[in-house]
C-alpha cells in the first residue's frame, strides 16, 4: 500500500484503472493514454482561450491572446527587463529569508532550550504572530519608508514565524526515552543538546525552513504588489495600471515558474536531508 | 431468533485449491503461494491451521472469505461454490479493524449493516453478542478507550453477530500479550462450545492450534501445502496440563523443530519431551 | 509522510501545528506579561520624554483615545462587519466548492488524473498575484474580493479533502467489503468518517487563509470598507495611532478565529 500512499497527492496515479476494452491488452498504449490525461484540461482551456481571443468574444483588454503573452514574455527576456525584475525579487526573498530564518532559528532554539526564556517570550511572540504580514506593512512603512528595508523586514517576519515555531517544536519534542539514555551515560548539558536534542530536531527544523521559504516567497509577491518600484510584483501592478494584461500574465507565469522551481529544489534538499535520518520524527 | 427453514449442512469443502501470484523476481515469473489444498471441514467443527510465516495460511483464509476470486480448485460451502464475500462467512482479523468513529455497540452493528433484520432485532442481536463476549457496560465506549484484548472481543462479536455459518479467524490473538492471549483463547473456546459455529482458525502458535481445534492442519511453505492433519480427540474444555494435550502439542511442534532421535514423539512420556537441537525443519 | 510535495497535506499539517500557540512549558502566566508591559512602559516613556521628534511616535494614550473613538462612533464595528461578512461569504463558497472538488478528486482516480496536475500548478502561483487580473475581470469592489477569498479558501480544502479520502485505511475498507457495504455506504460510512480529520485541517486552513486574504484584498482592491481599509487609511494619512489600533484589531480577530477552530477540533476529536 506504500505506493498508493505515495500517489496520494493530487494528480498522480493511473486514471485508467477501469480501462476501456481496447486498451486492456495494450499496456504501452494505455500508459500513453494515461500520460496524456493531465494535458486534456490545459489543452481545452488553451483552445478556449485562443478561440475566444480570435473570435472577439473577449476584448484583448480583458484577456489578451496567448500569443501576445508569449511575445511579451520573450521581449522581456530579450530586453533584459525580465532579469532585472527577477533578480530584484530574488535578492529580496533571499536576503529576507536568510534574516528571518536566522532570527527564527535563534529565537526558536533559545525558547526551546531555556524554559525561562520561553516563559517570558513565547506569549508575546504568539500575540505578534497573529498579525499577518500585510497587517505589519503600514506600521513598518511609516517607520522605514518605502525602500528595500521595508521588503526585507516584512519578508523576514514572514519567514521567521514558521522557522521559530518549528525550531521550538523540534527542540521540545526530544523523546524522554532518548534523553534518559543521555542521563544514564552522564552526558553534560552541552553534549545532550548537541548530540541528542539537535540531531533529533533536524527534520522538524527543516520543515520549518521549508514553510518559512514558502511564506517568504508569498510575502514577497504581496509586498511587491503593494509597495515597490521593481520586481515581479511591480511588473504585475504596472501592467495592470496600463491595462497591459499580457504583461500581467507574463509576470504571473514567471512568478509561478519560479515558485515551482523553488519548491522542487526544497523537495530535493529535504529528501537529501531526510535520507540521513530514516524514521525520524516527521 | 429467525430460524432458517432449509437445513444447511454448514460444511466447508476445499478441493485442490491453488493460488499463484505474478512475480518478476522469480524464475518462471510466478510465485505459487498455495498448492493442492484439500480440506474438508465438517459442520460445527473447530479446525486450526498452523504454519510458519509464508506458508500461505492467511491467503487461504482470504480465498475462503471471498476477498480474492482468482484461484485454482474449488471452494464449496454446502456443496455450492462461494461467490465473493457473503454474510455466511464471518472473519476476525488480526488487527481488530474497528471503526474509530463508532462506539463498541455500533461497531458490532456494522456486521448487521445490510442484514435483513428490523432495527429492533438488530439491537437485540447486538446486545446478545455484547453479553456473549463479556463486554457488558462497555457498549458506549470508543475503541481508543478499551484495551487491545477488549477490542479483539468486539471484533469477535462483530464477526458472529450476523450468525455466519463459518467463522474465519486470522491470527486473532497475535497482537496481544501472552496473558490476554490465554484468556481470550479460553473465551473463544467457551463461545464456540456455546454456539457451535464452524470455525477455521489460522495461527502460528502451535499450542493455541491444539488447544482450540478438533483438527490441526499443519502447513509448510514454498509452496504452501498441507503437510499433515492431526486429529485432536480430547474433550472440551481443554486442559493445558493434560499429558495427552502436551503430547499432541509436542507432536505437532516437532514438525517445526528438529528433534533428537531418542526423544521419540510416539511414546507417551510422563514428562514433556525435551527437544534436542532446535533447528527449523526447513 | 512521503510522496510528491508542493504544498502537500503534510506541510499543511505542519503549518497548522505552527499556528497553534504553544504554551510555555512552565505554566506561569505572569512571566508572559512582563515583556509586553515593559514594552508599553518603554513606549510611553519615550513618547513622554520627547526624545524622538517625530509625528510617528504617538503615545499609548493617543492610541487608546483613537481606539475609543473608533469604537464609540461605531466605525470599528462597521469596518469589522464588512470585512467579516466578506470573509464569511468567501469562506463558505470556497469551502463548499472545495469539498465537492476535493471529494471528486479523491474518489475518482480518473478525475484526479485529468484535473489534478492542473490544479497543482494553479495552486503553486501565489494567490495574491492573481488579484490584478481579478480586478480587471471583476472590478474593484466586493465581487472581486469574494472571488479572491473563495479561491483562497478553496485550495486547502481541496488538497486536504482529497488526501483524506485517498488515505482512508485499506484495512477498514476491507471490513466494509466483507460486510457487503454498497459503494455509497462505503463512501459515506467508512471513507468520509476516516477522512474527517484531514477535511477539518483543510477547513481550518481555509478559515485562516480567507482571513489573511480578506486583509490583502482590502489593500489591493481598495473600493469599499473594511478593517484593512482602516489600516491603509491610517498609513496614508500618517496616523500611526490608527495603524496600531488596526493591527491590534486584526490580531485579535485572528486569534479569536484560531481559538474557535481549535475548540471545534477538540470536539471532533472525541473519538481519536
Amino acid at each position: 500500500m506504500a505506493a498508493e500512499r505515495a500517489a496520494a497527492a493530487i494528480g498522480v496515479g493511473g486514471g485508467l484503472r477501469a480501462a476501456p476494452v481496447f486498451l486492456a491488452d495494450r499496456p504501452r498504449l494505455r500508459r500513453l493514454a494515461d500520460g496524456l490525461l493531465p494535458w486534456l484540461l490545459p489543452a481545452a482551456l488553451l483552445a478556449l482561450w485562443v478561440a475566444g481571443a480570435e473570435r472577439g468574444w473577449i476584448s484583448p483588454q480583458v484577456l489578451p491572446p496567448p500569443l501576445f503573452v508569449y511575445e511579451t514574455l520573450r521581449d522581456l527576456a530579450v530586453s533584459g527587463d525580465l532579469w532585472l525584475n527577477v533578480s530584484a525579487s530574488l535578492q529580496r526573498v533571499l536576503v529576507g529569508f536568510a534574516a528571518g530564518a536566522f532570527i527564527g532559528l535563534a529565537l526558536g532554539s533559545a525558547m526551546g532550550l531555556s524554559r525561562r526564556f520561553e516563559a517570558y517570550v513565547l506569549p508575546t511572540f504568539n500575540a505578534l504572530v497573529q498579525i499577518p504580514v500585510l497587517g505589519w506593512l503600514p506600521f513598518v512603512l511609516l517607520i522605514v519608508g518605502i525602500g528595500e528595508p521595508l521588503k526585507y523586514i516584512l519578508i523576514a517576519k514572514a519567514a521567521m514565524v514558521p522557522v521559530a515555531l518549528n525550531t521550538l517544536q523540534g527542540f521540545r519534542q526530544t523523546p524522554v526515552a532518548l534523553r534518559e539514555v543521555g542521563q544514564v551515560y552522564g552526558y553534560s548539558r552541552r553534549q545532550q543538546v548537541l548530540e541528542i536534542v539537535l540531531p533529533h530536531a533536524v527534520p522538524t527544523l527543516f520543515t520549518g525552513l521549508r514553510l518559512g521559504f514558502t511564506k517568504a516567497w508569498l510575502s514577497l509577491v504581496v509586498v511587491e504588489l503593494v509597495a515597490s518600484s521593481e520586481g515581479l510584483g511591480y511588473l504585475i501592478v504596472y501592467g495592470r495600471q496600463l491595462f497591459q494584461l499580457d504583461l500581467v500574465m507574463a509576470a504571473v507565469v514567471v512568478v509561478g515558474a519560479i515558485g515551482y522551481a523553488i519548491d522542487r529544489l526544497l523537495d530535493a534538499l529535504e529528501a537529501f536531508a531526510k535520507r540521513r535520518q530514516p524514521g525520524a520524527a516527521p | 431468533m429467525t430460524e432458517t427453514t432449509t437445513a444447511y449442512s454448514n460444511e466447508l469443502d476445499i478441493r485442490s485449491l491453488g493460488k499463484r501470484y505474478a512475480n518478476t523476481q522469480i524464475e518462471g515469473g510466478e510465485l505459487q503461494v498455495l498448492q493442492d489444498i484439500d480440506l474438508h471441514v465438517p459442520a460445527g467443527r473447530f479446525v486450526s491451521i498452523v504454519g510458519a510465516s509464508g506458508c500461505g495460511k492467511s491467503t487461504l483464509l482470504r480465498l475462503v472469505l471471498g476477498l480474492d476470486g482468482q484461484y485454482e480448485g474449488r471452494i464449496l460451502l454446502d456443496g455450492r461454490p462461494i461467490e465473493g464475500t457473503g454474510p455466511e462467512r464471518g472473519i476476525v482479523f488480526q488487527d481488530h479493524r474497528l471503526f474509530p468513529w463508532l462506539t463498541v455497540e455500533q461497531n458490532i452493528a456494522v456486521g448487521l449493516r445490510n442484514a435483513p433484520f428490523t432495527p429492533a432485532q438488530k439491537r437485540e442481536l447486538v446486545a446478545e453478542h455484547v453479553a456473549l463476549v463479556g463486554l457488558q457496560g462497555f457498549e458506549k465506549s470508543w475503541p481508543h478507550q478499551i484495551s487491545g484484548g477488549m477490542a479483539q472481543r468486539v471484533a469477535i462479536a462483530r464477526g458472529l453477530v450476523n450468525r455466519p455459518r463459518v467463522l474465519l479467524l486470522d491470527e486473532p490473538f497475535g497482537a496481544l500479550d501472552a496473558l490476554t492471549r490465554s484468556r481470550l483463547q479460553n473465551e473463544l473456546q467457551r463461545i464456540w462450545q456455546k454456539e457451535r459455529i464452524t470455525m477455521l482458525l489460522v495461527t502460528h502458535d502451535v499450542e493455541e492450534a491444539v488447544f482450540l481445534g478438533d483438527q490441526v492442519v499443519v502447513m509448510q511453505p514454498n509452496p504452501g501445502r498441507i503437510r499433515r492433519i492431526v486429529d485432536v480427540d480430547l474433550p472440551h474444555p481443554r486442559n493445558r496440563s493434560d499429558p495427552r494435550f502436551i503430547h499432541l502439542r509436542d507432536d505437532v511442534l516437532s514438525d517445526f523443530l528438529d528433534v533428537d532421535a531418542d526423544a521419540s514423539p510416539a511414546a507417551l512420556p510422563a514428562s514433556p519431551a525435551v527437544p534436542g537441537r532446535l533447528q527449523l525443519a526447513w | 509522510m512521503s510522496g510528491p510535495r508542493t504544498a502537500s497535506p503534510s506541510l499543511d499539517r505542519a503549518e497548522l501545528a505552527a499556528l497553534q500557540p504553544l504554551r510555555p512549558a512552565d505554566g506561569s502566566r505572569w512571566r508572559g506579561l512582563v515583556l509586553p508591559i515593559a514594552a508599553v512602559f518603554l513606549w510611553w516613556a519615550l513618547s513622554r520624554l520627547d526624545l524622538v521628534n517625530s509625528a510617528l511616535l504617538v503615545s499609548p494614550g493617543k492610541v487608546a483615545a483613537t481606539a475609543w473613538d473608533q469604537i464609540a462612533t461605531g466605525r470599528l464595528w462597521r469596518a469589522l462587519a464588512a470585512s467579516l461578512a466578506r470573509e464569511a461569504t468567501g469562506f463558505l463558497i470556497g469551502t463548499a466548492a472545495g469539498l465537492v472538488l476535493g471529494a471528486l478528486l479523491g474518489l475518482s482516480a480518473l478525475a484526479n488524473r485529468i484535473v489534478g496536475p492542473s490544479f497543482n500548478t494553479f495552486k503553486q502561483i501565489s494567490l495574491f498575484a492573481w488579484i490584478p487580473l481579478i480586478s480587471v475581470w471583476f472590478g474593484l469592489g466586493d465581487v472581486a474580493k469574494v472571488v479572491f477569498l473563495s479561491l483562497a479558501a478553496l485550495v486547502p480544502v481541496v488538497v486536504n479533502t482529497c488526501d483524506g479520502i485517498r488515505t482512508a485505511p485499506p484495512a477498514l475498507l476491507e471490513v466494509a467489503r466483507v460486510y457487503g457495504y454498497t459503494r455509497w455506504q462505503t463512501v459515506t460510512e467508512v471513507i468520509l468518517p476516516a477522512a474527517l480529520p484531514s477535511i477539518f485541517t483543510g477547513v481550518y486552513l481555509a478559515l485562516i487563509y480567507s482571513w489573511l486574504a480578506t486583509i490583502g484584498a482590502e489593500y489591493l482592491l481598495v473600493a469599499g470598507r473594511g478593517i484593512g481599509n482602516t489600516l491603509v487609511e491610517g498609513s496614508e494619512h500618517f496616523q500611526m495611532d490608527l495603524v496600531i489600533f488596526g493591527m491590534v484589531v486584526i490580531g485579535l480577530v485572528g486569534w479569536l478565529m484560531n481559538a474557535l477552530a481549535r475548540r471545534l477540533e477538540r470536539r471532533l476529536s472525541r473519538f481519536r
